[in-house]
């Protein structure tokens, strides 16, 4: 799993869109996250921490390589990343207009 | 593992879930270009709701949720209706 800086992180979220557009499936995991680095210990002693609130976990994955980062401060980020998952998840099916005009035959 | 049918529905459980426990829930988004579809699923590991589709429409959608949440993880604000400051 490969921790990546934010914009790196943008960065390689691309080329795995790229890579996956003729087989394969992209998978992004989003996950809020309160900065622990050391797992949950089993008896007491968690005073220690103190849990982040406004931090989130971005993973990626195309099945073969994984990569990951953690956001603080979203907003430069969100347009970026609005922007690229509009752009690369084109192949969906557009608006059905055969099936509009269907209809429009039957009211008729 | 309910797919849900339609888009509205879908977002409202996956705000209300997401609003019971912030730090279990988790969003999946798990896009194919070869099939042409694109399926979310939001769990917190004891209930998941899926939302499945082929459209082109629902992209924006999605993204928009996917913003909403990032936005309700990042506030520290732990009730959404308390975003709005007086």
């Amino acid at each position: 799993m490969v921790l990546l800086e934010n914009d790196s992180f943008l960065t390689e979220l691309t080329r795995l869109f790229q890579k996956c557009r003729t087989s394969g499936s992209v998978v992004i995991t989003l996950k809020k996250y309160d900065g622990r680095t050391k797992p949950v210990p089993r008896k007491g002693h968690s005073e220690s921490f103190e849990p982040a609130d406004n931090k989130c976990l971005f993973r990626a994955s195309d099945g073969k390589r994984k990569i990951s980062t953690v956001f603080v401060n979203l907003n430069s980020f969100l347009q970026a990343y609005s922007n690229l998952l509009r752009a690369h998840m084109d192949g969906l099916k557009k608006k059905d207009k055969k099936s509009k005009s269907k209809k429009t035959k039957a009211t008729q | 593992m309910p797919y849900y049918q339609t888009w509205e529905e879908f977002a409202r459980a996956a705000e209300k879930l997401y609003l019971t426990d912030p730090m279990k829930v988790r969003v999946v988004l798990k896009y194919r270009h070869c099939d042409g579809n694109l399926c979310i699923k939001v769990t917190d590991n004891a209930v998941c709701i899926q939302y499945k589709t082929d459209q082109a429409q629902d992209v924006k959608k999605v993204e928009k949720l996917h913003g909403k949440l990032m936005r309700l993880m990042v506030s520290k604000e732990t009730h959404s209706g308390a975003m709005e400051t007086d």
